[in-house]
């Protein structure tokens, strides 16, 4: 079995490499027979690594341990269902996983047959075959997850008791879901780019716009599960701490979030066309890049050069992706477009959207990489605490905010002398004077949620007096994306309520506590009633038993926990939450001792914080319903720009 | 692109560029910490006292003391030849154990003990590499 799936590895790569060759020549000679092989090759890459897919699941069901990676990543006692999802617990597997679902993707969109979109699907497909090379170059040659184990071990080291969440286990798939979904506008950037004909509209642009789409929904979910994860399994009342790995995936999406903006307004031959191309470009690189960083240690490692071994691949395939694709885009603005367009004065609030967006990216992806930069200049490596990401994020998220609530309403109708208008600006000047003269971030925060707020009720309220005349031609299919764009926005919205309450009236209290003992936190009283024993399958759990009162009233009993795992040597802390919409009492039990029954308490009060979750699940339905009217219908009638 | 528009493009850049730079490197400035391992530490000697500094070392067997009374957690970091006491106070992370690799965050006190603001414990989420 794993000779079959290191067979089907290679022949994967070989199918791309060929794909490539032919993609590239058959449109150069018009050569249609040699277009249909590469579009039978790419099926066929993506029959290998289905076939490679399979394989690996069928050797982790069968918890084959002659195979490395089966062997570090599963055990006989853990359930069946994490023996399958282990399939992207390690980084062989998830590379793995992340080509299957690409070449899935690519097969989707640009394995097209008839004439007029055959030349154009050649080149995105070429584009997204070279990418697939170097994938499969590294999986083969570096991160192979067929490998066999040096000795067999009688079992397999298991899976991490922290990972074994139900949001650990969908985290990574959405995030490569998002990350395989970027390949749509980066292989549809290169086919636009090479298209014959100055003035001929690239073909597709839907498709483009919906894979950007899709792939941030899932980059959203992605990214909220492994918050909430980190927020209800590792117990220190947080759910962001700038890690490198957290970054990695809010780099992509903070560009991605731009170059949806992008595609809103985008028409051939203006500067929305040339934002959204380098943007697609620097959001699918990003992408890539954030794997490199994270999978490769470079920035955790003390030493000042890591060894990146085949990893170095990555960064190849970035040189040749940019050394192709910069110029192009460089032409290709260059090139004198026959219908000079306009449109129109509001754009420059998408621009300054943009602006901000590939800014605060700059600005993370500086921090992260930090560490790595400070040991090429001196032999002395120098972090950043997390704090320097805070500060400049912080006032980042507040001009967001104002963004957020005045843009949308001036791209239509411009800077004019409107309340909204004025409204920006009085809400600018209070958030900036609370923020530098009362240093309240968090108060001008919620001012500033505040305004957008009201512009959305303004948005809605104007939109039922007055339907605009274009939308009366396909009246549900826009109005769905008018109100799944704004539902987004509600999201972004009141994620900032949960980001900015949880972050700037929390509390935090740490007590060690006797059983009978009391402590006052905000407006609770809680009592230590006393510790029990519980015994598991696999582990022992001691259960504090704390009762809340606000009052005289006794108003909930939490349990907060430390499992100990015999056989993993681990111990994790499970935590008891009271969950209101006003806000978490959150209770974490450090420290506890079986027979004095003295324990170590940490309690936060996490104000709003469930906006933040109940933000992101509007973020994520309202781009699903932006995407719901383009299904089953053909994409090949939708040609040209825009809408 | 006649020469007014360069000249204001470029004082435009200018203030921009240098607005943004001077407000990174002031979120910078203060929040660098030096990261060595436990042995380049010891090595440094002690000229870096008061100074932050985040270190990384591994959690020396049997030398973890757990203070209930004063929520203090105390153990020693050890790299292949030196070793540091580390006290600490606040919420440990759910993986740390006995002998794992740990970085810590904070300043080193007059008494030699490196008084830690921060605990962490190598992510072992799936995408860490094994550092060797």
């Amino acid at each position: 079995m794993p000779e079959f799936g290191q067979f089907a590895l290679r022949l994967g790569l070989l199918l791309s490499a060929y794909a490539i060759l032919v993609d590239t020549i058959g449109r150069r000679w018009q050569r249609r027979e040699l277009l249909a092989s590469g579009r039978n090759a790419t099926v066929g890459c993506l029959l290998c690594l289905t076939a490679a897919c399979v394989a690996l699941e069928i050797l982790l069901a069968r918890s084959d341990f002659t195979v490395q990676y089966v062997a570090e990543n599963t055990s006989r006692a853990l359930p069946f269902a994490y023996k399958l999802t282990a399939l992207w617990a390690g980084a062989a597997g998830s590379l793995l996983l992340w080509l299957w679902l690409q070449t899935g993707f690519v097969v989707l969109a640009f394995a097209r047959s008839d004439r007029d979109s055959e030349r154009f699907c050649a080149t995105a497909r070429a584009a997204a075959n070279l990418v697939a090379v170097f994938f499969f170059l590294v999986l083969i040659f570096d991160k192979d997850p067929f490998s066999l184990s040096v000795t067999t071990p009688r079992d397999g080291a298991g899976l991490n008791p922290l990972l074994q969440h139900s949001a650990m286990v969908l985290h990574p798939p959405a995030l490569f879901l998002g990350y395989a979904a970027f390949a749509i506008p980066y292989a549809w950037v290169f086919a636009a780019l090479r298209r014959d004909g100055a003035g001929e509209p690239p073909i597709f642009f839907p498709l483009a716009r919906r894979g950007a789409l899709f792939a941030w929904m899932f980059l959203t979910v992605g990214i909220a599960l492994g918050a909430w994860w980190a927020y209800e399994e590792l117990g220190w009342g947080g759910y962001w701490a700038w890690d490198p790995v957290e970054n990695a995936s809010l780099i992509p999406w903070l560009t991605a979030t731009a170059l949806l903006h992008c595609a809103r307004t985008f028409r051939v031959g203006t500067k929305t066309a040339l934002w959204f191309m380098v943007l697609a470009l620097v959001t699918f690189s990003l992408c890539i890049f954030g794997t490199f960083l994270t999978r490769y240690g470079l920035v955790s490692s003390v030493h000042a050069f890591p060894e990146p071994g085949l990893g170095i691949l990555f960064l190849v395939l970035l040189v040749v992706i940019w050394v192709v694709g910069g110029p192009l885009i460089v032409l290709g603005h260059l090139r004198p477009s026959t219908k000079a367009q306009t449109q129109g004065p509001g754009l420059r609030f998408v621009f300054w959207n943009n602006w901000l967006m590939v800014f605060l990216a700059f600005v993370v992806l500086v921090g992260t990489l930090f560490p790595f930069f400070s040991g090429l200049v001196s032999s002395q490596k120098i972090t950043l605490k997390s704090d320097y990401f805070t500060k400049i994020t912080a006032p980042g998220g507040l001009i967001l905010l104002l963004l957020l609530g005045a843009c949308p309403h001036l791209m239509r109708h411009g800077l004019g002398r409107s309340w909204r208008t004025l409204g920006a600006i009085v809400t600018a000047v209070a958030a900036l004077a609370i923020w530098v003269l009362a240093h309240h971030l968090a108060i001008a925060y919620l001012v500033a949620c505040a305004f957008v707020a009201i512009n959305l009720v303004a948005d809605f309220i104007q939109r039922h007096k007055r339907r605009p005349a274009s939308d009366e031609a396909t009246p549900g299919r826009a109005s769905l994306r008018w109100y799944g764009a704004r539902i987004v926005h509600l999201g972004v919205l009141l994620a900032f309520v949960g980001i900015a309450g949880s972050g700037g009236f929390d509390l935090e209290k740490q007590v060690a506590l006797k059983p009978g003992e009391r402590t006052q936190v905000g407006n609770f009283e809680l009592v230590y009633d006393g510790l029990d024993a519980q015994h598991g399958a696999n582990f022992t759990a001691v259960k504090a038993d704390v009762s809340v009162y606000r009052g005289q009233t006794c108003i909930a009993k939490l349990r907060p926990a430390i499992a100990f795992y015999a056989q993993a040597d681990k111990r994790t802390s499970e935590v008891d939450v009271r969950r209101t919409l006003a806000g978490d009492l959150y209770l974490a039990l450090t420290e506890a001792d079986s027979t004095t029954k003295l324990i170590n308490l940490t309690i936060f009060l996490k104000p709003l914080i469930n906006w933040i979750w109940i933000g992101s699940g509007l973020m994520v339905l309202g781009t699903a319903l932006v995407l719901a009217p383009g299904l089953g219908r053909s994409r090949n009638i939708s040609q040209g720009n825009g809408q | 692109m006649n020469a007014k528009t360069v000249v204001k493009l470029a004082i435009g850049i200018l203030v921009i560029g240098g607005g943004i730079s001077y407000f990174m490197y002031q979120a910078m400035q203060s929040s660098w910490a030096y990261y060595y391992s436990v042995d380049d530490f010891s090595a440094a000697g002690t000229a870096s006292q008061g100074q932050s500094f985040r270190l990384a070392g591994r959690v020396k067997a049997g030398s973890v003391e757990r203070d209930l009374q004063n929520l203090t957690l105390r153990f020693t970091l050890a790299g292949a030849q030196a070793q540091l006491p580390v006290q600490y106070k606040g919420v440990t992370p759910d993986n740390f154990t006995e002998d794992r690799e740990v970085v810590v965050e904070g300043r080193l006190a007059a008494t030699g003990v490196f008084q830690a603001d921060t605990l962490m414990t190598r992510c072992e989420s799936k995408y860490q590499a094994k550092v060797k």
